[in-house]
Order: structure tokens, then sequence, then C-alpha cells
């Protein structure tokens, strides 16, 4: 991925640039808004790490304002330590695709930089009827599943939870995302109830002789891939 | 004087007076008139009566006999207390005390009321023109300015009544604003009293249910919940700095002893992931600090929309359905059909989590958890999530709602301690309540959210 950092502090820029850099992507940085609106609106990126209260005449909703205004639709991830619900909504509405609260875990923010990328600019492909992984086959329109040809019958939310983790297949999807996504919870619910559900959907798809599709990252969440690990 | 000028009673009595005089001179002007009129006439009414009487003089005793009666009569009065005079059909004064006869007054019989001379002075006259016989001509008439003490007093009687209604609204002014004053020094000194940090005082209010009382109510209704803020800020602080105070020691002792011994990287590295874990910690319990403190300053009111409370406990009950599962507790939703309210849908979402995470971490397995949001039209939208689990005294009940209070049963959960005081939170911006009751054996929680709060 080709990424631009607007960021003013240091550490945080430090700590975020090397971090991507290690994940393989490059990384652009401006350290004013000014700068950041300049190299937004003139180089093509996949996605934008917009902080929220930056030097430079214009914040981090000014810059996303005025690129959404220009009718550029790059995907923007919002990072700010303005950690309030209302903040959060100004946040999307000014234009931002997703919102991160500081302090977070760079897992956190790379999965959320890989899902937003996997959507693309043009909010993604939503419209996807089929979704496949290895034998793992889900019909979103029928709701159907199904294990090779064995049938899958799942609780309305477990098929919220399966469709999601589908359509970021080969992505890291952290604990927060499903609580965000798949049960519009905006709060931390302090204990381990997101592994519960997702260990009974693993009971469900990943069932011997099958190969196991779902997987646990440590230290970040929840992964469906075909690949061999 | 100043002061006095600019106080409110002040103002009050001096536009009352102003009113009242004006009031008055507004009905004594046509009463003036009417009296005026009504009197004229009634003089005028004698005269022609007295004109009446020397005309049958004339007509029994002709004009010598006239001249004789008015000459006597003119003799006998007081000067000036009647005009009389008797001239021939040429206008010469025959009999009398007028030396001429008038000019203004028209040779035809009438009353008038002219401009004459008398007694060497200019004066007003009211004259009554009698024709006679044979061409003589009667004149009886009065010198108005006779009338003019009467009037005075009129005017005089007025001026008093205005003086004594400016002296009484002036004196009941002053002492309104006396009352007054001295009930809004009480509440300013004790608004000063309360400025300067004592926020226990209150305002006095009596019995009399007056303007004044029901405003001293209010106030003290507001001074209340403003205390109640500042003591729920107080505690935040005390309790972010005890609670907080606690893991930030540890990461710091963590990090030295690290620093200090230098151990071999795999326990480096165990270290720095433990670090990490007193670090989520930390932000775990400054976050739900932050949220109650949102919540209690009231700021997310902009986030009620009409919700279905049903809904939402429903769904929560399915979020923590595979958890209880797991720990072999029974989590049922009984349903009641919808009970829509106008509410904060993430606040409210949060405060039933709560409840039930709270529930089922303290039932043991094999309990019961039930979750329902009974709907009767007569009381407030609520939800109502029950246990069988060991419960909580009652002396502890108040307890647990506080911030950072972890009961003994509590011990070796994990936790803030905030649950509990978040949903007591949420529960307040709703205009609702959190009562927390014995289930006979368990908990019995009850939120209630005002319909409409918004």
């Amino acid at each position: 991925m080709k990424l631009l950092l607007v960021e003013d502090n240091e550490r945080v820029t430090r700590f975020v640039t090397k971090g991507l850099h290690e994940a393989g992507h490059a990384v652009d940085h401006a350290d004013n808004g000014r700068d950041g609106l300049f190299l937004a609106a003139s180089e093509p990126y996949d996605v934008i790490i917009m902080d929220r209260m930056l030097p430079g005449q214009i914040d981090g909703l000014g810059i996303i304002e005025a690129l959404r205004h220009s009718g550029n639709r790059t995907p923007i991830l919002i990072l700010s330590a303005l950690s309030d619900v209302d903040e959060r909504i100004r946040g999307l509405r000014a234009g931002g695709d997703d919102y991160l609260t500081k302090p977070f875990a760079f897992g956190e923010l790379l999965a959320r930089l890989d899902a937003l990328n996997r959507r693309g600019p043009n909010g993604g492909d939503k419209n996807e009827r089929v979704l496949e992984v290895d034998n793992l086959r889900v019909d979103v329109l029928s709701r159907k599943v199904q294990r090779g040809s064995r049938a899958i019958v799942l609780q309305p939310r477990e098929f919220k939870l399966l469709e999601y983790l589908m359509r970021h297949a080969d992505q890291v999807v952290t604990r927060t995302m499903l609580l965000e996504n798949v049960w519009e919870y905006h709060f931390d619910p302090q204990t381990n109830v997101i592994d519960v559900h997702v260990s009974k959907l693993r009971q469900k798809i990943d069932v011997a002789p099958d190969r196991p599709l779902l997987r646990t990252v440590r230290n970040a969440g929840y992964m469906i891939t075909a690949a061999q690990s | 004087m100043t002061r006095l000028l600019r106080s409110s009673a002040t103002t009050l009595a001096i536009g009352y007076v102003s009113f009242g005089i004006v009031a008055l001179v507004l009905f004594a002007v046509p009463l003036w008139y009417a009296w005026q009129n009504t009197v004229q006439e009634g003089r005028a009414e004698i005269l022609r009566a007295d004109a009446q009487r020397l005309t049958e003089v004339f007509n029994r005793t002709g004009p010598n006999g006239l001249k004789a009666f008015v000459d006597e009569r003119v003799g006998l009065q007081i000067a000036g207390e009647r005009i009389l005079l008797v001239t021939d059909s040429q206008f010469h004064p025959i009999a009398g005390n007028l030396p001429a006869w008038p000019r203004g007054v028209p040779p035809t019989s009438g009353t008038y009321t002219v401009p004459i001379t008398l007694d060497g002075r200019s004066t007003r006259a009211v004259l009554v023109h009698a024709t006679l016989g044979e061409g003589y001509n009667l004149l009886v008439g009065r010198d108005t300015a006779r009338y003019a003490p009467v009037e005075t007093d009129f005017w005089y009687g007025l001026a008093g009544a205005v003086a004594v209604l400016a002296i009484v609204g002036v004196l009941g002014g002053v002492l309104i604003r006396r009352a007054l004053l001295m009930r809004i020094q009480g509440i300013q000194a004790t608004v000063s009293a309360i400025m300067q940090g004592h926020l226990n005082h209150r305002l006095e209010t009596g019995q009399r249910g007056d303007e004044l009382d029901t405003l001293s109510h209010t106030i003290n209704g507001m001074l209340e919940q403003i205390e109640q803020l500042i003591n729920g800020v107080r505690n935040v602080s005390n309790s972010i700095a005890h609670d907080l105070r606690t893991p930030l020691a540890e990461l710091r002792s963590r990090l030295e002893e690290l620093a200090l011994t230098r151990p071999p990287p795999g326990e480096t590295f165990a270290e720095i992931d433990a670090a990490l874990a007193d670090v989520d910690r930390v932000i775990a319990i400054f976050n739900a600090l932050l949220r109650l403190a949102q919540i209690d300053a009231g700021m997310r009111r902009s986030g009620f929309v009409s919700l279905d409370a049903g809904k939402i406990a429903a769904d929560a009950v399915e979020f923590y359905l595979p958890a209880a599962e797991l720990k072999g507790v029974t989590l049922q939703f009984r349903d009641h059909g919808p009970a829509p309210v106008s509410a904060d849908p993430v606040l409210l979402a949060q405060a039933v989590s709560n409840l039930i995470d709270n529930a089922l971490k303290y039932v043991p397995p094999g309990g019961t958890v039930t979750v329902e949001a009974p709907h009767d039209p007569n009381e407030p939208v609520q939800i109502v999530v029950c246990d069988n689990g060991p419960g909580v005294p009652d002396s502890e009940k108040p307890k647990v709602i506080e911030r950072f209070y972890r009961g003994d049963a509590s011990r070796g959960t994990p936790g803030a301690g905030l649950g509990l005081s978040v949903v007591d939170a949420v529960a307040r911006l709703h205009g609702g309540t959190l009562e927390l009751t014995d289930n006979h054996p368990g908990l019995r929680a009850r939120l209630t959210v005002v319909a409409g709060a918004a």
C-alpha cells in the first residue's frame, strides 16, 4: 500500500512509519495541515492516515472536507485523541471512513488500514454475491453457508460475523472492528465475549477433516485465510 | 440615592403612583365638566325664577311698582350679590345696580354669559334677559367670579388627592422595597457564601409559596445538582488518583526493574508484554472514567433518538449468550413486545451490557440470568436484569453504584468497579434511575428510562 500519514507528533510518527515499513508499505509523511493537504491532493494514495489537531492553518477535518469537496475519494482513517462518540460522528460526517482513538495498538491501526484499502475509494465490493475462501462458500443473498458439500446452519448474528470475516479474508480483523461492525457497539465490553462468539463460529465451520480457516492472530485479532500456516 | 432609584421596587412604586395620578386626572376631568354643566344650569334656573318673579311684580304693579321693588332689593342686598337692571324700551336704566345696559346682551329674551364692568372691574356675568310689557326690559344676573372659590376648592381637593396618592404610593414603594430587599439580601448572602465554596448552603424557603419561594426552591434544586456534580468530579479525581496510581506504579516498577537488571531477551519480551497489558488496563479505566464524566456532564443528549428498549435488551442478551453458555449460566430474554422510548442507543446498550456482564460475573454455574423490558403504559420504560446469584447485602446496595467500589464477592474477578456507576449515570442522563433490589435470592437491577426525557 502507498500511505500518507499526516501527524504532528514525532514519536507517534516514528512508531507508525516504522511499523508500516516493516509491514511492507510505503509511507509519506506531513507534519502540518498545509503540507498534508498539498500531498493528499497531489499524490495518489491507497489510504490516508489523518490526525485531527494539526498546526498549519488547517486541521484534519478541514483537510478531509477540502479533499471530499474536490472529489477525492481516497479512504481516510482519522487518528485522534478526541474519543467522544460525538467527535467520532463528526469525523465520519466530515468524510472520514474510519476513526481510531489514541492511544492505539499498532495491530489495530494496521488491520483497519487493510480493511480500508480493501474497500477502495468507491466503497468496495459490497455487492459481491458469493464469498469464497478455500471450500467455504457464503451466499450473501440466500444466506446459505457451505463447507465443501456440508451445509452449515448459522444464527443471524453468526452469519453477519462470518460475512464480515469473509469480506476481509486474508486480513487481520480486530475485536474492536468486529464489535463495531457486527454488533454496532461502540464501547468496550471488558470481557472476552467476542472470543466466545468467534470460537462458536469456528466450531461450526472448521470441522475435521476440513482444514481450519479461521485463525486467531496473537495480540491482534482474527483472520480467515486459505493460506497454509 | 442612585441605588434607591435603580431598585426595581422603587421603579415599580414610581410607576404605580404615576399611573394612579394619571387615572385620577382622567377620572376628574369628565367629572369636572359634568359638575360645571349641572351647576351652571342650576344657577341659570335660579336666575330665571328670579326674573319670573320680577316679571309678575311688573305685571301686577306696572313700571313704577317694579322700580320701587328693585330699588328696595338693591338697597337691601350686599353689593354684587345679584345684578338687577330695569330699562325702558330704549335700554336706558330706570332702576337697578348696573350703570348701563351691558353691550353683548342682545335685545331678545334669553340667558347669556357676557363680559361686563362691575364696580370698576372687568368680570363675566350670567345674565337672564326678560322683555317686559310696553318695551321695558329686565336683566337679572350674577357675577361668575363669586363662584370661583368653589372651583378652587375642587382643584384643591384634586391636588390633595394626588398628594395623598403620591405619599401613600412612595411610602408603600419604600416598604415593599424594604421587604423585597430583605429577602433578596438573604438570597444574596447565601449565594455569596456558595460562591466562596460553602456548597452545602441553601436558600431559605418559607411556607408562603409565593414567587420568591418558588424561585428559591428552583435555585435550591439547581444548587443540589451542582453540588452533586462537583462531588462527582471530586470523587472521580480521588478515584483516578487511587485507581490509576496502582497500575501505573506496577508498570513503573516493572519497567524500572527491566532497565536495572537487563534480563535475557526472552524474559525481557515477556515483561514488555506484561507492561503493555498494564498500559491497556490504565487506558480502559481512563476511557471508562471519561465516558462517565461525559455522561454526567449531560453532553450526550444530542445522541437521543426514538428506539425500542426491548430490542436493545434482546440484542445485548444475544451478544452475551455464548459467554453465558460457556460458563454454564442460563441467560434468557423475556419478550414483552416493543418498548418505544427516546434514548441514546450507544449508552443504553452499554448500560444493559454492563448489567448483564455484572450478573454473569457473579452468578455461579447452573444459575439463571433473566432480562426483560416489561412495558406498562403507566410506568416509565424499564429494563430489568435479574439473577439468582449471591446478591448484594442491603447495606452494600448504595455503595456498589459508587465509583470503583468493589464488593467483597468481587475480589479476584476482573473489572475496574465502574460498571454500575456507568449504568447509574446513563439512567440519570435519561431522567430515570437504577434500582437494586433483592430477587430472593439474587439481585434484581431495574433501569428506568423516562419516555421523552430528551
